[in-house]
């Protein structure tokens, strides 16, 4: 993998905050990007490179919590580390419930905000391998034909060849070219191989027959 | 010889009928002249008779249409008390045909039960001694009607003057209606004065030609002089207070000059002997009398418990409006430390990018320099959220100053923004261009803005299901006022509570008191402005203030009251 540089996003209204965390994140050799409201952020196009947001709770029109939910929802690779200029604990309990990686009340300790966002990065970097692992596999499993995933789905389900063909009505023979076929686009070793592909597509089945 | 004789006796006989003769006849001659003369008399005696006679029925005739038309009942009695006469007005009111009743007893007929003995008695009394009490007087009593009610009569009984046994005659008057009058009357008095004493209101009439004065009985308690002492302006003015005397003088001076239909009213104190003082509030109205002559109708009202409740509420109100001040400082503490940490992180921030930008191999100076001025500016910020902080919240005296509300409405929104922002308020500014400015207290004015927007933004804090939109207007209207509305998305307040909205301790919020829209309008009228509260078309309400352009701020010279409404000195 190419050696490519994080993004930080920065959502905060107040100038000298969101500009003093871009020049200190530009310093560690991230790219910084800073936003004073969450529609503005919401604007920028998703990135593929490991990133987090540093986000303010309180916020003109959606504020942190709101725009939390939106992320946790869609960008699933995108930590949040919350800033706020007063932390109350049961906004405090709530952000940390829905997923953020820490909550720090300004002003903060550079080092701390430091280390939390390459924190974040870090689970940004490993949300994305898998995201691309799983991005491969879906690109196998939507090559396969209608046919290829009836069998897929029966073989990895722990039946015989022969148990597969009175399933579908088709012959043995029949099932093993598929089976083979299967296993080819799958780029699968083995069948135990198969079986932990199938359980990892398994969580979004709907997506996956949509697609 | 005795021939002689009986000749002599002969002639004298003869001789004697002769004179006898005559004598007789002219006795007849005189007889006849008497009869003559008694037959004229008696021609005229029968003529009188008859004229007499005549009058006597034309009397009878008058007395009958009297007793037929009188409106009073007329009653004649004999000396046993037996009903000789009953004429139509008393058939009509005792409800008894006249033939019905002749002959019988009076106390049967018209006395009540109860007081038939007494009659009786009293009857009985006069008859054996003459000694009558009710004779000749106008006496009130009671009498009963045929179907047994009972009602008061007026009556009085005459004693027929005839020889012989006495009869009387009664007249009666049924007083009913007067008496209901009267009790009417005495209860509309006895209402007048109760009302009068419960509202503390006098009232007095004034002769100004005669210098006559009438007073009620509360105006005597009011001035606490003995009830019917007669009133004079010597007294009336030994109770002014020696700096409203004045005023009488004054009055003097209108009522001399003779111009009616005036009206007037007033206000002064009274001293009385203790030296304690009452607070006086009159209304007069002149008018003519029947000689056409000046009159003044006055009504007075003891206006002290209202005064000194005044003067309470004036300084109460003066001290809930520095409660009020530290109370918005209290809630707004979590506010301000915001306020003041958000440029305070940023030079934190600054400061430690600064260091590793300078320990960095090699140093990177040009991005240290950055961070340093950037950390500069941040200062600055804080310092100027600390001096906003300090004008709004310092105890200062009022000053009148040019205000540019346009100016004034910005810093206050942007003092709020982070508290607006937590309550997730979209504000909207619409501030006219070229808005005039007004003579006022700047901070005052700003303390009611921010008052606005909180109470705006608190409506709010419960609305989930539309956006939570707030907008913040100043326009300039025709007629040369200024004018601010805040309008809100919120949970508005229910139509009959408009006015009560400014009234000090009423609140619509769960943790409110009730003292920040009193207090603003309080603000608001010592601009001579008005604050005010609407219904929105959709949700919400708007709360507006307008105040003239180039308006001096009313000044209490006497007291150090800051906020407390003008109130002006009533003497």
């Amino acid at each position: 993998m190419l050696q490519v540089t994080p993004i930080v996003f920065v959502v905060d209204d107040d100038v000298s905050v969101r500009e003093s965390l871009e020049l200190l994140i530009r310093c560690q050799s991230w790219q910084p990007e800073i936003f004073a409201s969450a529609q503005e952020f919401l604007k920028y196009p998703r990135v593929l490179v490991p990133n987090c947001l540093v986000l303010d709770v309180s916020l003109p029109g959606l504020n942190g919590l709101d725009l939390q939910r939106i992320v946790a929802g869609e960008r699933t690779d995108m930590p949040i580390i919350f800033i706020t200029g007063h932390g109350d604990v049961p906004m405090t309990v709530q952000a940390m419930k829905a997923g953020a990686v820490e909550f720090l009340t300004k002003p903060f300790n550079d080092d701390v905000l430091l280390t939390a966002i390459r924190a974040a990065l870090e689970r940004s970097r490993t949300a994305l391998g898998l995201e691309a692992e799983m991005r491969v596999l879906r690109d196998c499993y939507a090559s396969l034909s209608q046919r290829e995933r009836q069998v897929m789905a029966l073989v990895v389900s722990g039946l015989l060849n022969k148990q597969v063909g009175g399933e579908l009505g088709i012959s043995e023979i029949t099932v093993k070219a598929h089976r083979g076929k299967v296993m080819q686009k799958m780029k699968a070793n083995s069948l135990a191989d198969l079986v932990k592909m199938a359980a990892r597509l398994r969580p979004a089945p709907a997506a996956i027959t949509a697609a | 010889m005795k021939k002689t004789a009986a000749l002599s006796q002969q002639k004298q006989i003869a001789g004697e009928l002769d004179r006898r003769v005559a004598q007789r006849t002219i006795e007849l001659g005189d007889a006849h002249e008497e009869l003559g003369k008694n037959i004229v008399e008696r021609g005229l005696m029968e003529e009188k008779l008859r004229q007499e006679e005549q009058e006597l029925k034309q009397s009878e005739a008058r007395k009958a249409a009297i007793l037929e038309s009188a409106l009073d009942c007329i009653v004649t009695i004999d000396h046993e008390g037996c009903i000789t006469e009953f004429n139509p007005a008393a058939e009509h009111t005792f409800g008894y045909r006249r033939v019905d009743v002749m002959g019988r007893h009076l106390a049967d007929i018209m006395i009540p039960p109860a007081l038939r003995e007494k009659h009786r008695q009293g009857f009985a009394r006069y008859l054996a001694t003459g000694e009558a009490r009710v004779l000749g007087k106008r006496i009130e009593m009671t009498a009963v009607r045929a179907d047994g009610s009972e009602f008061p009569v007026e009556l009085a009984i005459t004693r027929i003057p005839l020889d012989g046994p006495p009869s009387f005659t009664g007249y009666l008057r049924d007083i009913t209606e007067r008496k209901r009058a009267e009790q009417a009357l005495r209860r509309s008095e006895a209402f007048l004065a109760e009302g009068q004493h419960l509202g503390q209101i006098g009232s007095y009439s004034w002769r100004v030609a005669t210098d006559e004065i009438t007073w009620s009985a509360e105006l005597y308690r009011i001035y606490e002089i003995e009830i019917g002492v007669p009133v004079t302006l010597e007294l009336i003015r030994s109770r002014v207070h020696p700096e409203d005397v004045t005023l009488i003088e004054k009055m003097k001076m209108v009522e001399q000059s003779r111009e009616g239909g005036h009206n007037f009213e007033w206000q002064y104190r009274l001293r009385m002997p203790d030296h304690s003082i009452k607070y006086m509030h009159a209304v007069a109205h002149s008018t003519r009398d029947q000689d056409g002559q000046l009159e003044y109708i006055a009504s007075v009202q003891d206006v002290t418990a209202r005064r000194l409740a005044e003067e309470a509420r004036d300084k109460a109100r003066s001290e809930l409006t520095h409660v009020a001040r530290v109370m918005s400082l209290g809630t707004l503490t979590a506010s301000i430390a915001h306020e003041v940490n958000q440029p305070l992180s940023g030079i934190v921030t600054n400061a430690s990018t600064c260091l590793r930008m300078l320990a960095a191999d090699p140093p990177n100076v040009e991005g240290a320099r950055e961070t340093a001025r950037r950390t500069i500016r941040d200062g600055n910020r804080a310092s100027e959220v600390i001096t906003r902080l300090r004008a709004l919240y310092g105890k200062k005296d009022p000053t009148i100053e040019s205000v540019d509300l346009n100016e004034a409405t910005r810093e206050v929104i942007a003092l709020s923004w982070n508290d607006l922002q937590r309550n997730r308020v979209i504000v909207q500014q619409e501030l006219a261009d070229g808005l005039p400015l007004i003579a006022g207290d700047r901070v005052q004015l700003q303390q009611v803005i921010l008052n606005l927007i909180r109470n705006a933004s608190d409506a709010m804090s419960t609305v989930d299901d539309r956006s939570r939109q707030l907008l913040v207007r100043t326009e300039a209207d025709e007629d040369g006022h200024v004018r601010l509305s805040v309008k809100d998305a919120g949970v508005a307040f229910a139509p009959q509570s408009a006015d009560r909205l400014f009234e000090s301790f009423y609140t619509t919020k769960n943790d409110g008191v009730g003292i920040g829209l009193s207090v603003s309008r309080s603000i608001i009228e010592n601009h001579h402005g008005r604050l005010w509260a609407t219904l929105n078309d959709g949700p919400g309400a708007t709360f507006s203030f307008c105040i003239p352009c180039g308006s001096e701020l009313a000044t209490d010279a006497d007291d150090n009251r800051d906020l407390a409404p003008d109130v002006t000195d009533a003497a």
